[in-house]
């Protein structure tokens, strides 16, 4: 599903001096893996997040999606491949205000260039447990409510792939938890999801675990006794 | 993302921010409403003063003849006007002339003494022949015309303006009362209906009509005339007939060319076509009023949009980052423009509608509906959109979603 080689992202800083934000990383997730990457503040993960949801692209190295290698695609090509083959989840929710849930979810399907499927966003509202709510602006939806809508906003258009970046931090333990327990149902109907995290309780609820340390991959280990859908690489 | 799509979505985003779109809204109104007004009135204005000017020299089938040539020619008066033009002249025009239905016979001057009793007003009197009332469109308030009788018989009546009545008879009625012309009297035999004022604002109104013949031989003492007005059967094409008006009156005159001629053709059309050229240098001047307001209405909408943007990073970010490229950023944000401009262009046709409705009422213009306007205003507001929405649009497309989605 994904390869990435010998990938770095080097920053600049206002002043002008480089930050490397990611130095030689290399790795490949398979498809329907359920990874996590943890590793401490300013360490590089939404930077490599960032480069696997072609949101940005790489200083230099090669990320290969689907086995196509989209390191050097355009900005257009790269808003098409977020559009069919990602969807993402923030940790701030990043729903849209004075819009209500319902609009939220249907959101992806606006630039999918294709139908915008009858009740499609109904029931991915009724797949996160949230069938009531879709009339609702977002303003009265409880934190994990709205992230709930955000995780069906980013399944409308029928992603492979999935990316979150610290989707709980935002969230008390107890709604923390049943996100967690939302993307690992996600998982096991084989899609392949990336979470980045701070918090090594959450780290638990998937099968692999990238550790990220100065912009560098420290570790990279299966954590339970499910195998995951492929092979696996340490870096 | 498809073109419904995208309207739909700006009409949603305008209603749920009422009070940005109410203002974005207003400035263009009241660009718009100030163009459509502006160009409503003008408009009326312009005709008005056709149909003055119309009221002033006649029908556009009217080509007169006055002595002098072109280069010397002034404002006609007995004392400085040539003594070309003869009755002959006339008869002959009327008779010889291509393409005239009939001929008038004038001789006048201006500033005469009137008097009644121990009142005094001053006039410009014409002498005029029996159909000079009714080619220039004089109507009759009371009394009768000049007939081909009181021409025959050197009568000395006067049909009267509406001034004189004023001047002379401000609590008499002055039909059949005797006034004198220059010491000669004459018998009031009509009153004039009212002119108004002309395109200059002056009255038309300080006129009176006595038989040429009278003038002639009775007051001025002049064989000669000051205007043949002759009508034309054929006014889209005065040409032929100026012609041959010209031809007839230079044999009669023994003018060969290159000599100068000792008479000036004028044809009405070219001085109204003058009044109508003035009239829209008038429209152009408003309608760039209104161009000034309309660019002050684009630089609120422009202002208020780079706002928006500034406060819908991160939507814009989310929109990015699910699939949106930045030319469906761009054209969100420039089809927002042009919803909101063209609400608000509909708001000022409306009210410049109104506006332009009543001012007409109390000018007593002619009230105009200029549909032609209304769809340039509407045209016009799309586009202050789309210009005015360029700028913001194009931030907005430009936002690094990364950015965006921090914070
Ligand atoms: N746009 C940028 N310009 C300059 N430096 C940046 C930029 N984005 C990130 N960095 C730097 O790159 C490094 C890695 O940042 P990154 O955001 O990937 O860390 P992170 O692991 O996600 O941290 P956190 O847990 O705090 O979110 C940091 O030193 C950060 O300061
Ligand atoms: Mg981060």
């Amino acid at each position: 599903m994904i390869a990435v080689e010998n990938l770095e992202k080097t920053y600049r800083r206002g002043d002008g001096t480089p930050v490397m934000a990611l130095k030689n990383v290399s790795f490949t997730i398979g498809e329907g893996e359920f990874v996590t990457v943890r590793g401490a503040s300013g360490s590089g993960k939404s930077s490599l997040l960032n480069i696997l949801g072609c949101l940005d692209t790489p200083t230099s190295g090669v990320y290969r999606l689907a086995g196509e290698d989209v390191s050097n695609y355009t900005d257009e090509q790269r808003s098409h491949l977020r559009c069919r083959r990602i969807g993402f989840v923030f940790q701030s929710f990043n729903l849209l205000s004075r819009t209500t849930a319902l609009e939220n979810v249907e959101v992806p399907a606006l630039y999918s260039g294709e139908r915008i499927e009858e009740g499609k966003a109904a029931a991915l509202l009724e797949r996160v447990g949230l069938a009531e709510r879709g009339g609702h602006f977002v303003t009265e939806l409880s934190g994990g409510e709205q992230q709930r809508v955000a995780i069906a906003r980013a399944l409308m258009n029928d992603p492979p792939l999935l990316l979150a970046d610290e989707p709980t931090g935002n969230l008390d333990s107890e709604a923390g938890h049943s996100i967690m327990e939302l993307l690992g149902e996600l998982s096991n109907e084989g899609r392949t999801i990336i979470l980045v995290t701070h918090d090594e309780a959450v780290a638990e609820f998937a099968q692999r675990e990238l550790i990220i340390r100065d912009g560098l991959i420290a570790s990279d280990t299966l954590r339970t006794a499910k195998p995951p859908a492929s092979e696996k690489t340490g870096s | 993302m498809k073109l419904g799509q995208t309207i739909s979505l700006a009409l949603r985003t305008l209603i749920r921010n009422p009070l940005r779109s109410f203002l974005m809204m207003l400035g263009v109104a009241i660009g718009i409403a100030s163009l459509t007004a502006m160009a409503s009135i003008g408009e009326a204005t312009q005709q008005e003063t056709i149909r003055q000017f119309k009221r002033m020299v006649g029908t556009y089938d009217l080509v007169s003849i006055v002595p002098g040539a072109a280069s010397t020619r002034g404002m006609p008066s007995l004392t400085t006007v040539e003594p070309s033009l003869k009755f002959d002249d006339a008869t002959a025009i009327a008779e010889e002339a291509d393409g005239v239905l009939q001929v008038a016979e004038v001789q006048n001057a201006f500033d005469i003494d009137v008097k009644y009793r121990d009142k005094t007003t001053v006039s410009a009197v014409y002498g005029v022949s029996a159909n000079w009332l009714e080619m220039r469109e004089y109507f009759l308030e009371t009394g009768d015309v000049i007939t081909q009788d009181d021409i025959a018989s050197l009568a000395r009546i006067a049909v009267i303006g509406q001034d004189i009545v004023t001047g002379l008879f401000p609590d008499e009625d002055p039909m059949g009362k005797q006034i004198r012309i220059g010491n000669v009297p004459f018998a009031v035999k009509g009153i004039l209906v009212s002119r108004g004022a002309g395109p200059g604002g002056g009255s038309l109104d300080g006129v009176l009509f006595i038989p040429v013949t009278t003038a002639s031989k009775r007051l001025f003492q002049r064989d000669y005339l000051t205007t043949i007005t002759a009508q034309l059967s054929d006014p889209g094409r005065p040409g032929p007939s100026i012609e041959s008006i010209t031809t007839i009156l230079r044999e009669r005159h023994g003018i060969v060319p290159p000599g100068e001629d000792d008479f000036t053709i004028s044809d009405s059309r070219a001085s109204a076509e003058q009044v109508e050229e003035v009239s829209s240098t008038l429209a152009t001047i408003l309608t760039g009023v209104a161009i000034i307001a309309m660019i002050i209405g684009g630089t609120v909408i422009m202002s208020l949009m780079l706002i928006a943007v500034s406060e819908r990073r991160r939507e814009i970010g989310v929109r990015r980052a699910v699939g949106a490229t930045r030319t469906d950023v761009m054209l969100q944000f420039l089809i927002e423009a042009a919803t909101v401009s063209v609400v608000g262009g509909l708001l000022g046709i409306t009210l410049g509608i109104g506006g332009a409705t009543i001012t007409a009422m109390q000018q007593e213009l002619p009230p105009v509906l200029l549909w032609d306007t209304i769809g340039f205003a509407v045209c016009v507001s799309v586009g202050i959109g789309l210009i005015f929405g360029l700028q913001p649009a194009w931030k907005a497309a430009n936002i690094d979603p990364i950015d965006a989605l921090q914070s």
